[in-house]
């Protein structure tokens, strides 16, 4: 007989973070930060090791003067996945971060599987206003990438000053944007965003709901108790993403048809 | 998150207490804790308020399950509702025992596998056979996938859990199924096709296929695009659903080094089985939802398959060839096949331990298909001998011609030539 070892094949899901690491983040904020993600290590791990649904992989990416990848050689498996606590310093440079998912999002970098990826899941977390030219670079990573395109986006807005608009306009307006006001609630957020993102695969479907970024954050929301502010606007955004076109990375042979 | 304290008391809605002792765990619409009620250790699933669509609805459903009671024993089944307390509710059933674990984590976990091929064909036998009475009863699931069975991987049996959903076939509580389990009419349906007893057939034969391939059965190279979008998700899951293994177009065919599990087993599976799932996942069933397979032609498969997994000395499972000796592929030793019982439909490998169920003679109930209708014993000296299972005295005719008679219970030895009428058929010891 055939061995009755084994485990059913599967889609990497990656989830990436993108965390602002400015000036105004120093402190309690990115202690908060770091503390959460260090919380989603365990979380992660107990909720999305077994799972017969997909196989996760981190990325996280830092933005402040600049971006740089924390995890620098690729996504990580969750057995690997480790958080170094990130250092705030520096001003917000969003493009700069946007540049680098474009050439990171990418089957020759850091998409690479012989399975395949299921939509990858992005959170960005900001506290406050780019200071770079980060609309030039959504619209070329929105035009080019269609990882990028397709990706269920979530924003996570830290504390007052943080501009809802622009993170509308980067996770696209039928996705989600949540504002937290206090600490707390901004570390049960990101655990929550996170385990949700995982087991979204592994969720039920009911009648006319579809897997968004929405829907991920409000299976997070039900987790969390506490005042979080939403702001899940349907207004459209000022200028509607351009629709994305195929450039031959990777892409183009995405359907079979 | 836990929001019962220990020691809180809720009650049924006809007052009897429910005391909560610990969580469990939480899910997607709610939490499960460990409680006393009416004595004994249950499990109570509590919905967390604002995630259903129709909470009223859902709540006269789960009543009506409650009170008809459990179609099986294999389902673990509303026993009781609570009362509505801060806009939700909960209800009662067993709890799962020990050594059970979700069948999810026993395909994506190489701690959990199946420990043989008898286990995981008693899994699948059981899983058939709880949704043919559960079909049977007027009900449909609507929401089978891997998260609803706990399976105990090293006997194969099977607990069915999230009944929350099943409901009388026809009507809808709201739910379309999980991704990669959904029949494709409901993928393709947009939210207006609702899941029934025939989508259910669909995703149960999806789940036989992983349990025993190991392996999804419409994910094959088409799958192994680089992101599996939502649009491309319907096509593959809907619309150009196509089976892995198709005999008349391999586009989507398995990947050497990558469909391993496929690759390794389907060879050594017998011609029989590998028909069923042929037909299952032809076009034509996963498009016609009606021509879905139905449950009794699941389990005539399953427990002919089940007699042909004879173990070899060495230890080793070895699939019987065509009812006839055949060559243990660990050892190389002959497994060998004296005796065979000649069924109506075809001829069974009689081996110490094979047993006859009622759903392989003649026409039967759902709760009776997998009655055992006699069983091959062996003395210790390896001479065989077949036992009446039932209740009833059935009527032989020995190889001279003369008749006997074979009281319940009754042992005769294995002499080819007999025939034994049962059910208006007749077996054939050969
Ligand atoms: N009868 C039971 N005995 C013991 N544990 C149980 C029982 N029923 C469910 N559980 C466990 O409780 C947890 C949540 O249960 P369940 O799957 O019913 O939640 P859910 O809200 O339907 O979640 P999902 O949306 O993920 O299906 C799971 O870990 C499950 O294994
Ligand atoms: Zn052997």
């Amino acid at each position: 007989m055939p061995s009755t070892d084994g485990v059913i094949i599967k889609k990497v899901l990656p989830i990436i973070y993108v965390i602002d690491t400015s000036g105004s983040m120093s402190g309690e904020r990115i202690a908060t930060v770091n503390a959460a993600m260090r919380e989603c290590e365990q979380v992660l791990r107990d909720k999305a090791s077994d799972s017969p649904d997909n196989e996760l992989k981190i990325g996280a990416l830092t933005f402040s003067s600049g971006a740089e990848w924390l995890t620098k050689t690729g996504l990580v498996s969750l057995e690997d996945f480790y958080w170094n606590d990130a250092k705030a310093g520096g001003v917000t440079d969003l493009g700069a971060a946007l540049n680098e998912l474009n050439d990171k999002l990418s089957r020759s970098a850091f998409l690479k599987s012989e399975t395949g990826c299921c939509v990858p899941v992005i959170i960005f977390m900001s506290d406050g206003c780019p200071t770079d030219s980060w609309e030039k670079s959504l619209a070329k990573i929105s035009a080019e990438n269609r990882w990028f395109a397709s990706a269920r986006k979530i924003a996570i807005a830290i504390g007052e000053d943080a501009d809802t608009d622009i993170l509308k306009k980067l996770v696209g307006n039928v996705e989600a944007v949540v504002r937290s006001n206090d600490l707390e609630t901004l570390q049960k957020l990101i655990v929550a965003v996170s385990a949700s993102a995982s087991m979204l695969a592994g969720k039920s479907r009911l009648a006319n709901d579809e897997a968004s970024g929405g829907e991920i954050l409000d299976n997070a929301l039900t987790e969390v108790e506490g005042d979080v502010e939403i702001e899940k606007d349907t207004a459209p955004v000022d200028e509607p993403a351009p629709a994305p076109v195929d450039t031959g990375d990777g892409w183009s042979d995405d359907d079979w048809s | 998150m836990a929001i019962f304290e220990k020691g809180t008391v809720i009650k049924t809605e006809f007052g009897a207490p429910i005391e909560i002792v610990s969580y469990i765990a939480g899910g997607g619409q709610g939490d499960v804790y460990v409680v006393n009620y009416n004595g004994k250790r249950k499990a109570l699933k509590w919905y967390k308020a604002g995630v259903m669509r129709d909470p009223d609805a859902f709540y006269k459903n789960l009543k009506r399950n409650a009170e008809h009671g459990s179609p099986d024993k294999a389902f673990l089944w509303p026993d009781a509702v609570t009362e509505h307390r801060d806009g939700t509710f909960g209800y009662i059933m067993d709890l799962r025992p020990e050594g059970y674990y979700e069948l999810g984590k026993l395909l994506g976990s190489p701690k959990y596998n199946f420990k043989t091929f008898k286990a995981a064909t008693d899994a699948c036998l059981k899983i058939v056979s709880a949704f043919r009475i559960l079909h049977n009863n007027g009900y449909s699931y609507q929401d089978l996938n891997d998260g609803n069975f706990f399976i105990n991987p090293d006997t194969g049996d099977v607990r069915i859990c999230d009944n929350d959903n099943v409901a009388p076939n026809g009507t809808s509580t709201g739910i379309l199924g999980k991704p990669r389990y959904m029949a494709p009419e409901i993928v393709v349906g947009g939210g207006k096709v609702l899941p029934d007893t025939n989508s259910d057939r669909y995703s149960l034969s999806a789940i036989l296929f992983l349990i025993l391939f190991l392996s999804h059965p419409l994910e094959g190279k088409r799958w192994l695009v680089p992101c599996l979008t939502d649009a491309l998700a319907e096509k593959l899951y809907g619309s150009e659903a196509l089976f892995i293994c198709d005999p008349k177009d391999s586009s989507n065919g398995p990947v050497r080094n990558i469909h391993t599990n496929l690759l390794n087993r389907w060879g050594f599976m017998p011609d029989y089985l590998k028909d069923m799932f042929l037909k299952a996942f032809s076009k034509e069933v996963l498009f016609t939802p009606g021509r879905r397979i139905a449950e009794v032609d699941w389990l005539k498969v399953l427990v002919r398959f089940r007699s042909d997994i004879v173990n070899c000395s060495c230890g080793n499972e070895t699939f019987i060839q065509n009812a006839a000796t055949t060559k243990c592929d660990r050892c190389g030793k002959n497994v060998v096949v004296t005796n065979v019982l000649g069924l109506p439909a075809y001829d069974m490998t009689a081996a110490k331990g094979s047993r006859i169920y009622r759903c392989q003679v003649g026409i039967c109930n759902a709760d009776e298909a997998l009655d055992p209708v006699m069983a091959v014993v062996a003395k210790p000296t390896g001479e065989l001998g077949l036992k009446n299972m039932t209740s009833l005295v059935f009527n032989a005719t020995t190889p001279s011609g003369k008749s006997k008679q074979i009281a319940p219970q009754d042992i005769i030895p294995f002499i080819p030539g007999i025939k034994i009428e049962a059910y208006g058929k007749t077996v054939e010891l050969k």
